[in-house]
């Protein structure tokens, strides 16, 4: 009896505190689907006829912008997945030499490249800018995955140093007594049980992906212009069309809570070390 | 001379593009021997050429709206690019600093162009070329504006063309200065009024009352201020007008207006690189604007407006009368009627503006056809056709036509004839490539008085000392 | 619980080595070879080269490049706008960082208790991160107008405050807001740091406690913190890094003001190197804010080092 009444009053303190925090997405969502005339209304209008014209107008570029919102979010789920997987395929074996060898340098070499994520992005776009201009790589996809990926990559091989250096040694010594070669040890003993690490460590690499603005929009033209250049077009000295901010900033977070539901599990349940031990 | 007349027999109709295609060979050749620039005719026609312009700060609806008549004239699309203002100044510069080919007609906002004068393709000689020029019809566009927006001397792009006579651009190029581009959208401070109110009889009544004189939308700043207290009732949710002291480009703008109307230089800086806003008239200026907000005419949140948030709170009904740069709408809910005024005269007038310009890019590999673009997107027909998605034409002719238009007038009432007036009177912004620096000094100064944290004096004062720095660091040499 | 440090980390380099020294070296290098050669190409390739434009009136725009020395830095340390800026960034990092290192410790700790929707709930409370910056803004911005926001609507109809609160009007209210702000996106970037990291805790020495009676908070304090600390370490000092780079949020929500009171020095950076496009004074810039950044960082780790083993061999 204790116990559940502990659990309810977590419970409604928890559920209190997720909408307080929710509720800037609250108002987006509702914003979204209220006529645009009654958006700034105040007092507040909560009782009206919900629509989707909002939603029809941006996905189907009916809007004044000049490209259709689900283009631009197709173009963000492929930067963002390919920057993501890009980061964690140089990070994790990075990160695995930082935590199990020892290396003249190695100190300094975490120190460095903590310290490549510390220039101004605002300074740093020019030369980006320039140099992307002269190999042509202007409005492509690579000119996105690979700085993103390189903004990420200090994050995921910090965490992940750290989640491996956790991981008790005494089991990859045994794989290899048994004579595992150290890639096979990594890939087989060491990948399953970091998986809370990488699983978070992409989560957070995803979500910088896929609202990066300033890069994407001085390296993109069109064929690559990403979801939150096209977001911020819906705002101006006129003024801001709520509705279609609204409805592409929903089809632009949703994705991410969909992300985090199917991950969540993985991220929380992983390993156990007691389990192992 | 008729301008449509012209544009069909000699112009840029698809005949005539035709006839300029097959003698395309021989024109090439001809060109070659005799020396003169390329002329549109003889290049080689595009597939399409690629456009970089503001999604709504220049009315890209306009644009849109009128591409299909361009495919129709010249065979080829246009690809369109549209970005929001801050970032299109970025993508502006980033493309012309790594000297990239890609967009052949770049809109050019006119704080940028001191910047530019490098970049963008000078298109004096093309104006000049008498084979090129046809149906372009120059002395058409407001004066001002053009001397504002396109006019620049290459090697001190710091200097206005002194001139408020007609259109020559002879004369330009005789004087050492050059043709930047076209202007395509007028933005100019104007004053919206809510019409009901100003002839509500209870209302009129109470003012007759209170003041002898019949209500009216104010014409001096004098009135100005009677007005906005009269119609302030903060218990109705109503006030005199909106303000845009927020930090912001718009505060110095709002500032710059009413140092013009008081009788100073709405430049701001002198043509010998000096401030000039912190004289007598810019702290009796400064001094009206802060004074204003402290007796609360005003809406809440007005120290910390911008141009979207006033038009917000007109468009919600909050206010009388309102300065902005664009036509109003009030939303559905509030019953209402706007009518439109120049802003008030003080010993003199100078509302802010700033115009967008198309203009070439000078690495573009299209150079002709974007220029005879860039002439068919400022044609008196296009921009006639783009009244009615708001684009604020730069041709007086248009504005004629804006006039005998009942279409037009139903849907915006006054507003054109209002804008065309208030450019011939606009007082642009100094020619700088610091001017961003320059516009936050002032518009912090601004902010500062507004909200009563500092004198209008001293702020002013400490902004002109921190702008004569600026100046001096920019490498601008008092003279 | 010594006994599950000393596993952890005890490890006879004799009885883990199969090769010499120097081939796991090589083998390390190997390791790092391709992350490493990303981050030189991304990052260090573009900070070389700002490093050179630094020393020189680099005119993109025109023709006019030529070396300059050391104006370009003598022009922005000698503004005192930017040192204010600066003043205001560090101020704004401090107070923002450390409410979200709290808040995102008690959001962590929360989500790791097991209830049947937890799974929902951690997926809402890290919604927030995945909303755009610039939207998010703007709907703060929205939300707080004075004329028409709905908190004050709502502050006032619930009797809490008599006149609406002009959010950007009053460097107090404006500095509440841009922190808010800053607190309510980033909390859950803490959060997700804290909560994987709370999946190493071992359970072992948790229920070895609990049967020696220890309370909750001795739970927390002597074992759970323990084992957190790189975790925490890592949130404070990625955190701290992005925190520093704030920049389109502010520019949205205030503009810097009222006046300059919310002006943090990116604000500064940006009109500079993207509005002036002055690469040469942006760059010098850029490596002072670089510097100071490195030596904050320095020092932070230096610290964090004393309490974890975040750069322990």
């Amino acid at each position: 009896m204790r116990r559940f009444l502990a659990d309810t009053l977590f419970r409604l303190l928890l559920w209190g505190a997720a909408i307080i925090a929710l509720f800037p997405v609250i108002w987006v969502v509702l914003t979204s689907i209220k006529p645009p005339e009654l958006s700034q209304a105040l007092p507040p209008v909560w009782d009206f006829a919900p629509t989707l014209q909002s939603y029809r107008d941006v996905l189907g570029g009916n809007t004044y912008t000049s490209q259709a919102f689900g283009t631009l979010l197709m173009h963000s789920l492929i930067v963002t997945v390919a920057s993501t997987l890009l980061g964690l395929a140089l990070g994790v074996p990075a990160a695995y030499a930082l935590a199990r060898f020892r290396f003249r340098g190695k100190r300094g070499t975490a120190n460095w490249i903590l310290s490549t994520i510390m220039f101004p992005p605002a300074v740093s776009v020019v030369p980006v800018f320039i140099f992307a201009s002269k190999l042509g790589l202007t409005d492509t996809f690579p000119v996105l995955v690979v700085p993103y990926a390189a903004f990420n990559l200090p994050m995921v091989i910090w965490m992940l140093r750290s989640f491996i250096k956790q991981i008790p040694h005494e089991i990859e010594e045994a794989a290899m007594v048994d004579g595992a070669s150290q890639g096979a040890v990594l890939r087989y003993i060491v990948l399953p049980l970091l998986m809370p690490g990488i699983v978070a460590a992409s989560l957070l690499s995803a979500m910088l992906a896929w609202n990066e603005f300033l890069f994407a929009l001085t390296l993109t033209r069109s064929a690559a212009k990403t979801a939150p250049v096209g977001i911020s077009e819906f705002t101006n000295m006129y003024g801001t069309q709520w509705g279609s901010l609204t409805a592409a900033a929903t089809v632009t977070v949703a994705p991410i809570l969909l992300a985090t539901l199917v991950l969540r599990r993985r991220l929380v349940e992983g390993l156990t070390f007691g389990a192992v031990k | 001379m008729t301008f449509d007349g012209t544009f069909d027999d000699k112009g840029l109709s698809r005949r005539a593009l035709l006839r300029g295609g097959a003698a395309l060979a021989g024109g090439a050749a001809f060109t070659g021997l005799t020396g003169a620039p390329a002329m549109a005719a003889d290049a080689a026609k595009p597939d399409r050429l690629t456009m970089l312009y503001a999604t709504s700060e220049a009315d890209s609806d306009a644009i849109k709206a009128a591409l299909p008549a361009f495919k129709q004239a010249f065979g080829f699309d246009i690809a369109l690019d549209t970005m929001p203002y801050n970032a299109l100044q970025q993508k502006a510069f980033a493309e012309l600093a790594s000297e990239s080919p890609y967009y052949d007609i770049m809109i050019v906002d006119t704080p940028w162009m001191p910047a530019l004068t490098n970049k963008i393709l000078p298109i004096t000689d093309m104006i000049l070329d008498p084979r090129a020029n046809e149906g372009l019809d120059i002395t058409d566009f407001i004066p001002k504006v053009f001397y504002d927006t396109a006019v620049y001397r290459r090697d001190n792009s710091a200097l206005h063309f002194k001139d408020d006579a007609a259109i020559d651009p002879a004369k330009i190029k005789a004087e050492g200065f050059d043709i930047y581009g076209l202007p395509v959208q007028s933005n100019v401070l104007t004053m919206a009024y809510r019409k009901d109110l100003f002839e509500d009889a209870a209302l009129k009544a109470a003012y007759r009352t209170k003041f002898g004189s019949d209500l009216a939308p104010p014409a001096t700043w004098d009135e100005f201020a009677q007005v906005a207290e009269f119609m302030t009732d903060s218990a109705k949710r109503r006030w005199g007008t909106t303000l845009m002291a927020g930090t912001g480009d718009w505060a110095t703008d709002d500032f710059k207006t009413l140092l013009a109307g008081f009788g100073g230089d709405g430049h701001l800086v002198s043509d010998t690189f000096e401030p000039v806003f912190d004289s007598p008239e810019g702290v009796k200026a400064l001094t009206y604007y802060a004074k204003l907000i402290a007796k609360k005419v005003v809406p809440p949140g007005t120290t910390s407006a911008s141009w979207d948030t006033a038009a917000t709170s007109f468009g919600s009904g909050l206010t009388a009368m309102s300065m902005n740069y664009h036509s109003e709408t009030l939303n559905p809910t509030v019953k209402g009627e706007i009518a439109y005024a120049m802003v008030p005269k003080g010993v003199a007038r100078g509302p802010h503006f700033g115009t967008w310009m198309l203009s070439v890019n000078s690495y573009s590999k299209n150079k002709d056809w974007a220029f005879r673009a860039i002439k068919w997107f400022t044609s008196r027909e296009t921009q006639t056709k783009a009244l009615a998605s708001q684009l604020h034409p730069t041709r007086l002719s248009v504005y004629a036509a804006a006039a005998a238009d009942p279409g037009i007038v139903a849907k915006f009432g006054n507003f054109y004839d209002v804008l065309g007036q208030s450019l011939q009177v606009g007082v642009g912004r100094p020619r700088l490539t610091n001017y961003a620096d320059i516009d936050r000094t002032v518009w912090v100064a601004v902010n500062d008085a507004a909200r009563g944290a500092a004198t209008p004096e001293a702020a002013l004062k400490g902004a002109a000392a921190e702008v004569a720095t600026l100046l001096q660091q920019a490498g601008y040499k008092r003279s | 619980m010594t006994v599950v440090r000393t596993g952890l980390r005890a490890r006879p380099a004799a009885a883990r080595t199969r090769s010499t020294p120097s081939r796991r070296a090589l083998k390390a290098w190997g390791f790092m070879l391709p992350a490493g050669a990303l981050l030189l190409a991304m990052t260090v390739v573009p900070t070389l080269y700002l490093a050179y434009c630094a020393f020189r009136h680099e005119d993109l725009l025109g023709p006019n490049s030529r070396w300059v020395g050391l104006e370009n830095f003598r022009h922005v340390l000698g503004d005192p706008n930017i040192w204010a800026d600066a003043l205001t960034t560090l101020q704004f990092v401090a107070l923002a960082v450390a409410v979200e290192m709290a808040l995102g410790l008690g959001l962590a700790l929360m989500l790791s208790r097991k209830l049947a929707e937890t799974d929902l709930l951690t997926a809402l409370f890290i919604l927030p991160l995945g909303v755009t910056p610039v939207v998010s803004a703007l709907v703060f911005r929205v939300l707080l107008d004075p004329a028409y926001g709905w908190v004050d609507y709502y502050l006032q109809s619930w009797g809490l405050i008599d006149q609406p609160i002009d959010w950007f009007g009053e460097p107090f209210y404006a500095w509440t807001a841009v922190i808010g702000l800053d607190v309510w996106q980033w909390t859950p970037f803490v959060a997700l740091i804290l909560l994987a990291g709370l999946q190493g805790v071992p359970s072992e020495p948790k229920e070895a406690a609990r049967l020696d009676g220890a309370n909750a908070l001795q739970l927390f304090w002597h074992i759970i913190l323990p084992f957190m600390a790189p975790f925490l370490a890592i949130a404070l000092v990625f955190r701290a890094i992005e925190a520093f780079k704030t920049f389109g949020s502010v520019f949205v929500l205030t503009g810097g003001g009222p006046g300059t009171s919310t002006s943090l020095i990116n604000l500064d950076l940006y009109r500079i190197a993207l509005q002036n496009f002055d690469i040469g004074a942006a760059a010098a810039l850029g490596i002072c804010f670089l510097v100071v950044l490195s030596l904050i960082m320095g020092r932070l780790l230096a610290v964090l080092n004393r309490n974890t083993d975040i750069l322990e061999d």
